[in-house]
């Protein structure tokens, strides 16, 4: 039987300043009929140029070698024009990674399903309108004639990745390529995307690659895994068995970096006296207009308080208010209630004295928007030695603190890699000495085994510093393993706050025991 | 600033651009003094000569020769249109920074009142700020910065709203910075390429702009060798004697086109992310 897709010896490199870089290295897959294969990598491992091969959406500098790329025994490479714009989107669909970019603003959902179906199926309007509202509702959409005539920015994350799907599915291709579906997405819709991913494989029963950096993830979704580093596949096995019996040394590095909810890595236990706390705070987003005052609810009401060298967890979807409380702690946005620290009350970002700056230090999501791309590494670092009472001599002992060379002082946030920004980000709240650090989401935006080395890190500065941490994460595993009480939030309210050991007890939230039940279980289970 | 330099020359357009304004600032430096001839001496019998060997450019209506003319009003019209592009772009950059980093209702007020200024044409503004202030070179830069400044507000208010946005932002007010280090030191570097492009743009505009303020009067006055002036002067002699507009277009347009140039080249110096 031909399989659906066979790649064989390809090569690509990318043209760059004269030189070649190498992207794929002799590269050799099959996937045959129903048949889905898993490719796990890390950012810059290949991954996505194979899916751009397959998908000949390679860009001008690309330079191909080696064998062909198969599709049903039909060579893509040597396909062209009217020939390839039939395959794509017909024979190969592709879904996107953000769901938010993948779709055009100014068409309407439903027209941007139904313009596949007319372009690919030569259905006339009307039966494509009807076709794609048939789409759309088995893609598990509410009111799919609601959504039909809706616009991208009027419709959820998960509403428009499941319309992204539909389209992808709408000409029962023979392959599709999945880029990451489900990291742009938060816990709960993620995982109820993975739900229809299974359905919709059961009922139309067709072949898949799917991309993703997290082998956990891969693992549930294939039913083989390749391992790619380097441009080069380094193995290949079933599923079921790439996470107990890691073949390869790196391979077994990917699967030992997974968090899991079944180890701890944090030993020891919080103080007692408490270091920070919440009284009632709100934040409020929109601002007062001339007639009339829109305003969103950021957080309402919650109080909690974290103890001297405590990891407090806080999770929630996107949009429960998680960020809200990290920029009201760091004094970003104006709130109501009250903050507790050191025998003072604060009431307002204007009362947060020079101490308190220096105390509470917050690391962000995202290292390319936290570290300013004009400033080197030194100047980034040595804004908060002068400002809080360091010397600036500090800098080469505050890097080798995180893990790097003193050369990466004189570099530009670009020329590092994203483990190596965050760090940077991390070393730069370390230099003011903090008795509480904001991590908001922190590990979100790295690959797993970065993400891994980068908690190893934070617990390594709290052993040294005794620094009380807000670790705010989407991923329940994470906090299992490191977050002495974990906070759950939803819709801007706190709703379960208890000590990690009885998470989803008997008294737990049914929102709580929710989140858990959409986290993806533990490799041991 | 040796290692801006170095990356501006490796930069096509900053070292073609260079090439362009070296002999500008030659002229701006040593004009009288390469000078062939004196740059007001009226020769009857030498009027409207054509170009030759002994007046390489020509002469004008007064048997005054171009090359000398252009050569010392160099000193008049560069300087006057690079100070006022500069104060005028400087002064919108920092104003449409500021604007955006304050938001809310700071915001409103001071872009209503930009959007108000530029509701006024160029021209007509510098010449209702020369009106009023009197007249002569300096009033005339100053005239043109302030009819420069709403319009590099604007520009430089839209690339501020995307950098203040930017978690680097975010972080610099968490660990208390003031106003003046975020608006100058985080964001001002970060908004500098557009800037930088839009200001060497409007030295072009500058430079017609201070000769249309001559033209009507109020800038410089004849018989001073400046080249917007020696341009107006020309036009009655356009069939006659087109080198006299040629010669001082010449050096408006390598200006211009210097500064372009110059423009495209420093804004990718500036740019640590663009190597070699």
């Amino acid at each position: 039987m031909t399989p659906v897709l066979a790649v064989e010896d390809y090569r690509l490199e990318y043209a760059s300043g004269g030189k070649l870089l190498r992207a794929l290295d002799d590269v050799s897959l099959e996937i045959g009929p129903g048949e889905v294969l898993g490719l796990v990598g890390e950012s810059g491992s290949g991954k996505t140029s194979l899916a751009a091969a397959i998908m000949r959406l390679l860009p001008a500098n690309a330079r191909e070698g080696g064998g062909p790329i198969r599709l049903k025994g039909e060579n893509l490479r040597a396909l062209g024009g009217r020939r390839l714009r039939d395959v794509r989107g017909r024979r190969i669909a592709m879904v996107f990674q953000d769901p938010a970019t993948a779709l055009n603003p100014t068409l309407t959902l439903g027209r941007q399903v139904s313009e596949v179906l007319e372009s690919h199926r030569g259905l006339s309007p009307k039966e494509a309108r009807a076709e794609a509202i048939a789409m759309l509702g088995h893609v598990e959409i509410s009111d799919p004639e609601a959504l039909f005539s809706r616009y991208p920015h009027e419709a959820s994350g998960g509403e428009k990745q499941r319309v992204v799907i539909a389209t992808a599915f709408a000409c029962h291709p023979d392959l599709v390529l999945l880029d990451e579906p489900t990291t742009a997405l938060d816990v709960l819709t993620g995982a109820r995307i993975l739900d229809l991913f299974r359905r919709l494989r059961a009922e139309i029963g067709m072949a898949g690659l799917y991309i993703s950096h997290d082998l956990a993830l891969v693992s549930q979704i294939a039913d083989r895994v390749a391992v790619i580093r380097g441009g080069r596949i380094l193995e290949e096995q079933p599923a079921a068995s790439v996470f107990r019996a890691p073949k390869h040394p790196y391979t077994r590095l990917l699967a030992e970096a997974v968090p899991r909810s079944d180890r701890r890595l944090t030993k020891d236990e919080a103080g007692e006296e408490s270091l920070i706390a919440l009284d009632a705070v709100s934040v409020r987003y929109g601002r007062r207009g001339l007639f009339r005052s829109r305003t969103t609810v950021g957080a309402e009401g919650v109080s909690f308080a974290v103890h001297e060298r405590e990891i407090l967890g806080v999770m929630g979807e996107s949009g429960s208010g998680k960020s809200s409380l990290a920029r009201a702690l760091a004094g970003l946005v104006p709130f109501g209630g009250q903050i507790r620290f050191s025998g003072r009350t604060i009431a307002e970002p204007g009362e947060m004295d020079r101490a308190y700056r220096r105390a509470v230090q917050i690391v962000f999501q995202n290292p390319d928007s936290s570290l300013n791309p004009r400033q080197r590494v030194r100047e980034i670092l040595a804004r908060p030695l002068r400002l809080f009472g360091g010397d600036v001599a500090q800098i080469p002992r505050l890097l080798e603190e995180v893990r790097l060379l003193p050369g990466h002082a004189a570099r530009f946030p670009h020329q590092l890699s994203g483990g190596e920004k965050q760090r940077v980000a991390i070393a730069r709240a370390f230099a003011a000495r903090p008795r509480f650090v904001i991590c908001d989401e922190i590990t979100a935006s790295l690959d797993v085994s970065v993400a891994a080395s980068v908690i190893e890190l934070l617990l390594a500065l709290r052993a040294a510093h005794g620094t009380a941490y807000l670790f705010i994460t989407h991923d329940l595993n994470r906090l299992v393993e490191i977050a002495h009480r974990v906070a759950v939030m939803r819709s801007g309210r706190l709703v379960d706050l208890c000590p990690v050991t009885s998470l989803g007890g008997d008294q737990a939230h049914p929102y709580t025991r929710q989140l858990i039940a959409a986290s993806s279980p533990s490799v041991s289970q | 600033m040796s290692e801006l330099l170095r990356r501006l020359l490796r930069t096509r357009q900053g070292a073609l651009g260079l090439v362009l304004l070296a002999p500008v600032a030659l002229a701006v430096v040593l004009g009288p003094a390469l000078a062939p001839h004196d740059p007001d001496a009226i020769s009857f019998t030498t009027r409207l000569t054509p170009p030759s060997l002994r007046y390489w450019l020509g002469t004008d209506e007064f048997g005054r020769d171009l090359l000398s003319r252009i050569l010392v009003g160099a000193r008049a019209s560069v300087p006057m249109a690079l100070g006022a592009t500069l104060l005028g772009t400087l002064s919108g950059a920092v104003l449409g920074t500021l604007s955006a980093y304050l938001g809310g209702r700071a915001d409103e007020a001071i872009m209503r009142t930009i959007d108000a200024v530029m509701a006024i044409p160029a021209l007509l503004l510098a010449l209702l700020v020369l009106s009023t202030l009197g007249g002569g070179a300096e009033d005339a830069t100053l005239a043109i910065a302030i009819a420069f400044a709403p319009g590099m507000a604007r520009i430089t208010r839209s690339v501020a709203l995307a950098a203040r946005q930017q978690d680097y932002v975010a972080s610099a007010i968490a660990r208390g910075e003031g106003g003046t280090w975020i608006v100058f030191r985080e964001m001002g570097p970060n908004v500098i390429a557009p800037v930088v492009v839009e200001s060497t743009i409007r030295v072009a505009f500058a430079v017609m702009l201070v000769a249309t303020l001559s033209f009507l009067g109020l800038g410089a006055q004849p018989p001073a060798p400046e080249w917007g002036l020696m341009i107006a002067e020309g036009r009655e002699y356009l069939h006659q004697a087109p080198w006299m507009i040629i010669a001082p277009g010449a050096a408006i347009a390598i200006t211009a086109i210097g500064f372009n140039l110059l423009g495209d080249g420093l804004r990718d110096a500036l740019n640590p992310r663009v190597d070699r």
